[in-house]
């Protein structure tokens, strides 16, 4: 049961492979334009799976689609690679409706990862994972380099895996290969429906750093699929809410998302604590303008120090643990920047200036903004 | 016959050695060609069962009731068709192997997880790839198990082949039955069996060489 748990101390001990650092990719624009799905249950207009989507998913950017199952999630994904048509309306990548593209030609262009994984228990890690290049006909040695470049990107010993079958890896590197294999063949874009699901809470969280890492690393596109608020807030870069029905109810940053609920029932599927959720994608740094000076403020167990680029949800914890009732944040040399209490928690939650920049420049840029996600690994240079 | 008669004379046995060489290789062929066109029929026909799927039970119904005739009619029935050759003797034997094989290749293929079909369609195989690369193989356990159940009920039938003048280890067993001698009787039967057993045997390490994945194997520490 650890051995799924614990990370694999020969794993984390080797070196980094001697490959080249991945190239990055050229994320794609998806663009959904009044689509519509129906299944034909009966000929008096059966129940819509997808109602009227109008969305546009911009380039490096990580767009999850949450809500309750039957809300059309996962038929938005499927219409991307054409595992489904829709009933009118269109889909397009990078300005090319998939309509007129070959499915099979453009399956192979478009990374998919199901939560099942799916692995083909008959082939080898190395197989697996070399999979769609093999359908592209690469030649044999390119294919191994990249197998090898990919097992080192997710962290698993390319000589220890290579030659291994699914069925002798855990859980959380079957659900890492899946994602290698999806990579590939260097998608521009990557469609994941509930791909952590079946791992459990501590291994999800392991997962999700890792994808995040990856995702700014290579700069894909990724379609993300799940029914769980916090994984939607931890990764997306926007978050689509959807209902029963098939409709879109808000499409935005999660930090906009959860400050502004666009109506109740959003605010309702966020849950109560969806103030708590904000303090985790508002940087600590955040509070800072609305703190006060940190000349001369008690030092040590009084009051607690805080990084700034800690989730702001750090901030409050230390501060509730702390006789002050309050925290100093700090840089990454430890100069002292300013002190907080839970009054300028307050006044950070209520100014409109604590809201994340505008999507469009963080996804163009590819990287986050300063505390709009806990930063995965602590080590992210 | 008296009671001095023993059981098996190892005279017999070893005056008749050539023999007994000639009627194994009869016996190997005899199976191995009715295996072998019965595997190729079922292969054909399950596939096409599985493109148009209102054949199967039509498919299905025909190879059980191919099935259910006892064997000694149907020999008989032949015979003033086809006359006393081996092509009579393939015929009631090939028919024997249809159910258990059509069967067998269509579990096998069902059996492959749908999530591993969802993910090979949806990274961009092709129907062809999805069935050669990816369906086929993984159905090879399936496969090869009704393969053994048809090989061992075949070796078994040849016997019965002897009444239209074939039939490998089974000429022995009805000459002692018409001779009231029980050696060629028991040693025919006995070769029979060890026949099956080796041939399910040698199915058995097939199966674990073309399955290396499905081998149970502990996980490195």
């Amino acid at each position: 049961m650890t051995a799924t748990a614990s990370p694999d101390p020969s794993t984390a001990a080797s070196d980094p492979p001697q490959v080249a650092p991945p190239a990055r990719v050229r994320g794609a624009v998806v663009e959904f334009r009044h689509v519509t799905v129906r299944y034909a249950v009966d000929r008096h207009g059966s129940p819509a799976a997808l109602d009227d989507l109008t969305l546009v998913v911009s380039p490096g950017e990580i767009c999850v689609l949450v809500g309750p199952s039957g809300c059309g999630k996962t038929t938005t994904l499927r219409l991307v690679n054409r595992l489904l048509e829709p009933t009118s309306g269109q889909v397009l990548i990078d300005g090319q409706d998939v309509a007129g593209l070959d499915p099979v030609l453009l399956r192979r262009r478009v990374g998919y990862v199901i939560q099942q994984i799916g692995l083909f228990p008959h082939q080898t890690i190395a197989e697996n994972v070399g999979t769609v290049p093999r359908l592209l006909k690469w030649p044999s040695d390119r294919i191994r380099r990249r197998v090898d470049e990919l097992l080192a990107l997710i962290g698993l010993d390319p000589p220890r895996m290579r030659e291994r079958y699914p069925a002798q890896l855990s859980g959380g590197e079957r659900q890492r290969i899946g994602v290698a294999r999806a990579l590939a063949a260097e998608p521009p874009l990557l469609l994941m429906d509930e791909p952590f699901a079946a791992v459990d809470p501590i291994v999800r969280e392991r997962l999700q750093d890792e994808f995040l890492r990856l995702q700014r690393t290579l700069g894909t596109t990724v379609l993300f699929v799940t029914h769980d608020v916090d994984e939607a807030i931890k990764l997306a870069t926007r978050v689509a809410v959807m209902r029963q029905g098939g409709r879109l109810a808000q499409f935005s940053p999660p930090g906009e998302l959860l400050a502004f609920p666009a109506d109740e029932y959003v605010a309702r599927f966020l849950g109560a604590d969806r103030t708590l959720k904000r303090l985790t994608v508002m940087a600590a740094g955040d509070l800072i303008r609305w703190g006060t000076p940190a000349d001369g403020a008690p030092t040590g167990d009084a009051m607690p120090t805080v990084s700034a680029i800690a989730p702001a949800r750090d901030a409050l914890t230390a501060m509730l643990t702390s006789s002050a009732r309050a925290v100093v944040l700090t840089d990454a040399a430890g100069r002292r920047l300013a002190v907080a209490t839970l009054n300028t928690i307050a006044a950070a939650l209520a100014a409109p200036g604590a809201l994340p920049a505008p999507p469009a420049t963080a996804a163009a840029s590819g990287a986050a903004p300063l505390g709009r996600r806990r930063d995965p690994s602590g080590g992210e240079p | 016959m008296t009671s001095t008669e023993p059981l098996v004379r190892w005279d017999w046995v070893l005056g008749h050695a050539d023999e007994i060489w000639q009627r194994l290789l009869e016996h190997v062929t005899l199976a191995l060609l009715a295996v072998g066109i019965g595997f190729a029929l079922s292969f054909a026909l399950a596939l096409l069962v599985r493109r148009y799927r209102r054949l199967r039970t039509p498919v299905t119904r025909l190879a059980g009731v191919l099935y259910t005739i006892p064997s000694l009619a149907l020999f008989s029935l032949l015979v003033p068709v086809t006359g006393l050759t081996p092509l009579t003797a393939e015929i009631g034997l090939v028919s024997y192997t249809l159910l258990i094989l059509i069967r067998s290749v269509l579990d096998g293929l069902q059996s492959v997880p749908a999530e591993v079909r969802e993910t090979a369609v949806g990274m961009g195989y092709t129907p062809w790839h999805l069935l050669w690369r990816v369906e086929i193989p993984l159905a090879i356990p399936v496969i090869v198990g009704g393969l053994r159940v048809a090989t061992v009920t075949t070796i078994g039938l040849v016997t019965v082949t002897a009444l239209i003048g074939e039939g490998g280890f089974g000429y022995f067993i009805l000459q002692g039955m018409q001779r009231f001698y029980t050696t060629p009787l028991i040693v025919g039967a006995t070769l029979s069996v060890a026949l099956a057993i080796l041939a399910d045997g040698l199915l058995v390490l097939t199966q674990r060489w073309v399955t290396p994945w499905a081998r149970p194997r502990g996980k490195p520490a």
